[in-house]
């Protein structure tokens, strides 16, 4: 993997992801949400879930938010489709990183991870099987 | 005036002590005025003078004068005074604007619940707390009482010879995206031109009552999910000043299709070009996107965030007088 501030794959994956994202949109009877916010830089997201502990059945986000952030929110609700929380609850940076084909610059990073944090609350938040 | 609508409240602190006044109001100039049509000045029995119909000087005077002289009279409540602005010795130096103006000078009695003026502009005020373009209207050749209507239900050709038809607007809101620094010097100035400020920003920090105290709603969330929540119409100007296209992108998608009034995006003639592109690539139509003003303001050469605020002011008074910004 590749530090992404410039890296050509990287920046192709985000730009793609952010001009046509997945699950962007609100999840109408949703059994699971969180926000979350980055205080200084303003991205503003919600996770929303369908299902409980044992399977999340549909996964969508809403978002005012850089590139990187929406990029690493539609991987997110991508990947947690599917999965039980506790296998969703072991997604972690390295996946995302790996995902987004790069790592993002330092100063980057929670715009990436913002999603990350929000998607676990939401996760924690599902109700029991 | 009695209130930022120049309407009569008796409940007003400002005609506190008064049982009678004499609404003034401008109905017709045949020369430039210097004040628009629909005037207002308030002269109380007592002597006490609110607004004006002129900027000053001799008409008021004479105003003044008719008021006085109306409350004398117990057998009239309404008179249409003529005024000449053809003064000799003004005249003769240049320094005189010619023409005649009109002002329609009514009694009213502040005691009375059922003064038709109170009455009408009470009806007024409901009409625009709602949001709604009204009108006051008066028919001056009938002397019949004077009453409220939304402009949207007046019919015209039922108004007679020689109505007043005096249209309120209710206030600008500005809908400003961007708790930053010249969005702190607009609403300060925006409150001394009697609009409705509403401060959003996905920020707590910067979006406070602290930094805002003359904003009139500090929202904090997704930006797009409040502006999306208004409800937007041509009085509604919404004003870009982020920066930041994670909020600008998605509001435009919003309020493009709005009925807004006014749309104003901060940014270089560069980054709008950007911005249009994107929102083109995504379906909007040319027609659509024109209606965003950027670089926001009108180009007074200012750099500071007072004096970028007054650029934004100056051309949203603009762009809602009708002047091309």
């Amino acid at each position: 993997m590749t530090a992404g501030g410039g890296g050509g794959a990287y920046r192709r994956v985000v730009i793609d992801l952010f001009r046509h994202p997945k699950n962007r949109g609100p999840l109408p009877d949703a059994s699971a949400s969180a926000e979350g916010a980055n205080p200084l830089c303003g991205d503003r997201i919600r996770v929303e879930l369908r299902g409980d502990h044992s399977h999340v059945t549909e996964a969508r986000f809403s978002a005012d938010a850089c590139a990187l952030c929406i990029a690493s929110a539609s991987l997110l609700t991508e990947r947690v489709r599917g999965m039980s929380a506790d296998d969703a609850l072991k997604i972690d940076a390295v996946w995302l990183f790996a995902s987004l084909e790069g790592e993002p610059p330092p100063g980057r990073r929670k715009c990436a991870i913002l999603p990350l944090d929000t998607l676990r609350r939401a996760v924690a938040a599902l109700p029991p099987a | 005036m009695a209130n930022k609508y120049g309407l009569i409240d008796p409940a007003d602190p400002a005609l506190r002590d008064e049982s009678e006044v004499a609404l003034a109001t401008l109905v017709s100039a045949t020369a430039g005025s210097s004040k628009k049509i629909g005037a207002k000045m308030i002269v109380g029995k007592s002597g006490r003078i609110i607004g004006g119909v002129t900027i000053g000087g001799c008409v008021d005077a004479q105003v003044v004068e008719a008021a006085d002289a109306l409350f004398d009279k117990d057998d009239a409540d309404r008179r249409l005074l003529s005024i000449s602005l053809d003064d000799d010795e003004a005249w003769e130096i240049g320094l005189t604007c010619g023409g005649t103006l009109e002002v329609l000078l009514t009694r009213v009695d502040l005691g009375a619940a059922d003064d038709p003026t109170i009455a009408a502009h009470r009806q007024a005020m409901e009409l625009l707390s709602a949001g709604e373009p009204t009108a006051i209207v008066t028919p001056i050749q009938s002397g019949a009482a004077s009453y409220a209507a939304a402009i949207d239900a007046l019919d015209d050709a039922s108004l007679g010879d020689r109505t007043f038809v005096d249209r309120i607007a209710p206030p600008l809101t500005l809908v400003i995206v961007g708790a930053g620094q010249i969005a702190m010097s607009l609403t300060r100035m925006a409150r001394e031109l009697e609009m409705r400020t509403v401060i959003v920003d996905g920020r707590d920090r910067y979006a406070t009552r602290e930094r805002f105290p003359e904003a009139d709603d500090v929202l904090i969330g997704m930006p797009s999910e409040i502006v999306g929540a208004i409800d937007a119409n041509r009085r509604t100007a919404v004003l870009l000043l982020a920066h930041d296209y994670k909020y600008e992108l998605p509001v435009l998608r919003d309020v493009l299709r709005k009925p807004v009034g006014y749309i104003g995006m901060l940014g270089s003639r560069k980054r709008g070009v950007a911005m249009r592109d994107l929102l083109r690539s995504e379906g909007f139509t040319d027609e659509e996107l024109a209606r965003v003003h950027t670089p926001i303001g009108l180009d007074l050469g200012g750099k500071a965030p007072a004096e970028v605020a007054l650029s934004i002011l100056s051309e949203i008074v603009a762009v809602y007088s009708g002047k091309r910004a």
